[in-house]
């Protein structure tokens, strides 16, 4: 005897999109997005290095050290005044108009803030100074 | 004998439950993982630094995290040094690095994620550290982006850090 189809049968989707729905919400909630690191790279000087400049070539010496007042913010001293980091931008940018390859040491007192130094490697990078060494003092 | 068409077929949730719920599961325990970091670092800006991505650090880099504050905003007096969840002194990051020298050769890249407020001799601690295996090359963690909450940082903060020095 022939076989009788079943009539259009019906899946009741109702509970599946709750749960889709509720799983969505929970991730949308959860789920925060992530910022874009970045790292910049300094070289620890070497006990030799000190040796290795010639005169005609010294590096770039700046000094990072502590605010006066406020441990959040640092400061730099470089030829003897103390600067803030947008005039010293505009020093490394006229040092790395004339060569990307100078050296610059960064010389950190202990107390300094470490955005002192991350600031100032910035900047470095800014300018494709790429050659960086960090002393501490 | 004629077979009785169905009038209303039911359809077994019961395995899209279970996968739903195995689903949920897997999220909630990955998510909690990877929320371990240490969340009461605040780095500073540095959008001009080598952008990471999943691919641009070799698997055998190395990050220590180096906090200045613990998690209800108090500046530590000591600041915290510490590789994954583990606390660590300077000297087991030497031993940790001697030990990736060793299987790597010196080239891998070391991380310092140190809190904007860190003081340097901290930082010093632990390049000091690296230095003494080494390991001449440290990178510095930064934010080239923020995602986070869009505000430029640091100076504004998440409000759970006490002001003053």
């Amino acid at each position: 005897m022939a076989r009788k189809p079943t009539e259009d049968p019906q899946l009741d989707m109702t509970p599946m999109i709750d749960v889709v729905f509720e799983l969505i919400i929970f991730f949308v909630i959860t789920i925060k997005q992530q910022d874009i690191m970045s790292r910049l790279n300094a070289n620890r000087p070497a006990p030799a290095s000190a040796s290795e400049h010639t005169k005609d070539d010294p590096p770039l010496e700046i000094e990072v050290g502590k605010a006066y007042g406020s441990f959040r913010k640092g400061v730099y001293v470089y030829n003897g005044k103390s600067l803030k980091l947008e005039v010293l931008d505009k020093y490394l940018k006229d040092v790395a108009d004339l060569s990307t390859d100078k050296q610059i040491v960064v010389k950190c007192t202990l107390d300094s803030p470490h955005k002192g130094l991350v600031d100032l490697l910035d900047v470095c990078y800014k300018h494709k100074l790429t050659n960086v060494s960090i002393f501490s003092m | 004998m004629a077979r009785k068409p169905q009038d209303n077929p039911q359809l077994d949730m019961t395995p899209m439950i279970d996968v739903v719920f195995e689903l949920i599961i897997f999220f909630v325990v990955t998510l909690t993982e990877a929320q371990k970091k240490d969340e009461t670092i605040e780095l500073s800006n540095g959008q001009h630094g080598m952008v990471i991505t999943a691919d641009s650090l070799p698997a055998e880099h190395m990050q220590i995290d180096i906090a200045a504050f613990d998690k209800d905003g108090r500046r530590l007096a000591k600041p915290r040094i510490s590789m994954g969840d583990r606390d660590m002194t300077p000297m087991d990051v030497y031993n940790r690095v001697m030990d990736r020298k060793e299987k790597y050769g010196p080239e891998f890249p070391v991380l310092i994620r140190a809190d904007f407020e860190t003081p340097h001799a901290a930082v010093k601690d632990v390049m000091d550290a690296c230095t003494k295996a080494g390991i001449w090359k440290i990178s510095f963690m930064a934010v080239a982006e923020d995602k986070t909450d869009g505000k430029l940082r640091p100076g504004f903060f998440t409000g759970k850090r006490k002001k003053g020095n």
